[in-house]
């Protein structure tokens, strides 16, 4: 288990306690806050769930593999260092306090 | 724990007809049952569904998905691999099906559905399945997969046909099959022709694509195809059917959708988390699971009854009631996790649009039959006829 911060583009915090072995991108859908868009569920195969990961936790990260690059490719908003793919990052205990920034679009 | 008085037999015309009743029992005192008629078990509540739905690993979809799975399909589509050869599947046909690359799509969906309606100007009475929803859902989808055009109507038959299951022998009957068996056939056409004169379409894509340097197989291109054209008919066309069941069910809801278009979406999820056609699907177990004080055995088969978990009060509030101010966040009205429906963002967009010009030429609708002729599906729930008349 691990507490999430999701902050929403305009600034709106959300922190959610997210289950070992979920995913960034199912605690924030699952619990409906706004700005993660999901569309292929978690296949990494649409770059809608586009977000920049900061905090402590977000150093521990591992890098992106070739398919989650792939997409990042293809996403709508500005990819940045932090950009990740919420669908590529399983939670546990490590990524307690994680901050996720959402984009401002998804599409 | 087995009851002797209870059972949720998801072949009786009376589950067909109304599921929410049974769903109820089974949230409250069965959560993990055992379903003598279906053979396996029934997951009912919100929070194991979503469980479930998230770990692929023990909840398989490699052995079918379908509550009754056609023959020789499972393991050769998407809704039937697991990750990782499934994220890589839906990786080939995803980007046919986001919602940012839907907009060439728009003007062709409002002009099927005036097309529709004006095939009914000036009758009092219409039915929403024939007259609307089918030639609408038939005319989107041959475009989306860039089919050809003619055979339309013999190909929504078939498709709405091979979803359903004979209530009497409790499994896919002949008539079943041999819709099925025709659908592949038309699809194993298509994709003939396709590789013989590639285009832009997505099947010309899908059936050259490779995976890691091996191309797809003949049976995963073909059952893919198959699949997609069956859910993309059956599911579009029954879940508006539903959501004009439930607008003309609500009238204070449909006007307000009239007089504010904008607030279609927010109708649409509502639909989908009331009374959305998929209303189960299955999974068979991978590992030993313990659940509720059941054990379930590897090897066992799940329904994760979707249309429950969406009127659980556990996580809804006043679940039974219709109400389009909800916003319903996280409803499993297109399923979810991996497997949530690639169709999310076509559907939304089809139902949004088609509404808009219905509401423009037929404001004002009720319901003429107090019953319903309900499909006979395990898996799908809408009704075969829904007839409105203008008001």
């Amino acid at each position: 288990m691990a507490k999430i911060v999701y902050v929403e583009h305009q600034g709106i915090e959300h922190v959610v306690d997210v289950p070992d072995g979920w995913t960034v991108m199912q605690g924030a859908v699952t619990n409906g806050v706004p700005g993660i868009e999901a569309e292929c569920g978690g296949s990494c195969s649409c770059g809608t769930c586009h977000v920049y990961v900061e905090g402590e936790p977000a150093a521990g990260l591992a890098p992106p593999e070739d398919t989650e690059n792939a997409m990042l490719d293809m996403v709508a908003a500005e990819v940045k260092p932090s950009s990740r793919l919420a669908c590529q990052l399983k939670v546990t205990d490590t990524l307690d306090g994680l901050v996720v920034r959402m984009p401002a679009s998804q599409g | 724990m087995l009851s002797p008085q209870f059972r949720f037999d998801p072949y009786s015309p009376a589950v067909d007809a109304d599921p929410f009743p049974f769903y109820k029992t089974l949230r409250d005192d069965f959560p993990c049952f055992f379903s003598v008629d279906a053979k396996m078990w029934v997951l009912s509540r919100y929070d194991d569904i979503v469980r479930a739905l998230n770990d692929w690993q023990t909840y398989s979809s490699a052995k079918g998905n379908l509550m009754d799975e056609l023959p020789n399909r499972a393991g050769a589509t998407l809704g039937t691999t697991d990750p990782p050869r499934h994220d890589r599947l839906r990786g080939l046909i995803q980007h046919a099906f986001n919602k940012r690359n839907l907009d060439y799509i728009e003007a062709h969906i409002r002009d099927a559905a005036r097309e529709a309606i004006a095939g009914f100007a000036g009758k009092r009475t219409f039915d929403f399945v024939e007259d609307f929803s089918s030639k609408v859902t038939v005319k989107v989808l041959f475009r989306l997969l860039g089919l050809p055009p003619g055979d339309d109507h013999l190909v929504r038959d078939k498709a709405v046909l091979m979803v359903q299951s004979d209530p009497v022998t409790r499994q896919k009957g002949s008539e079943h099959i041999a819709a099925f068996e025709w659908v592949k056939n038309y699809a194993e056409k298509v994709i003939a022709e396709r590789r013989a004169h590639p285009g832009e379409d997505l099947i010309s894509q899908f059936s050259l694509a490779e995976i890691d340097g091996d191309r797809l197989s003949d049976r995963e291109v073909l059952l893919t195809t198959t699949t997609l054209i069956m859910a993309g008919i059956e599911s579009l066309g029954g879940f508006m059917t539903m959501f004009a069941l439930n607008l003309a069910d609500h009238a204070q809801a449909r006007r307000r959708c009239v007089d504010n278009p904008a607030l279609l979406a927010d109708a649409i999820e509502e639909s989908l988390r009331f009374n959305t056609s998929a209303q189960r699907f299955r999974r068979c177990l991978a590992k030993d699971t313990e659940l509720h004080g059941q054990v379930m055995r590897a090897g066992d088969f799940v329904c994760l009854a979707y249309g429950s978990g969406n009127r659980d009060e556990r996580r809804f509030a006043n679940p039974d009631v219709y109400d389009i101010d909800r916003k319903p966040k996280g409803h499993l009205g297109f399923g979810g996790g991996v497997h949530a429906c690639l169709g999310t963002a076509i559907g939304r967009l089809a139902s949004k649009l088609a509404f808009e010009e219905l509401h423009k030429a037929v404001p004002d609708y009720a319901r003429v039959e107090a019953t319903l002729p309900w499909m006979p599906s395990t898996t799908f729930r809408s009704p075969l006829r829904l007839v409105l008349a203008r008001q």
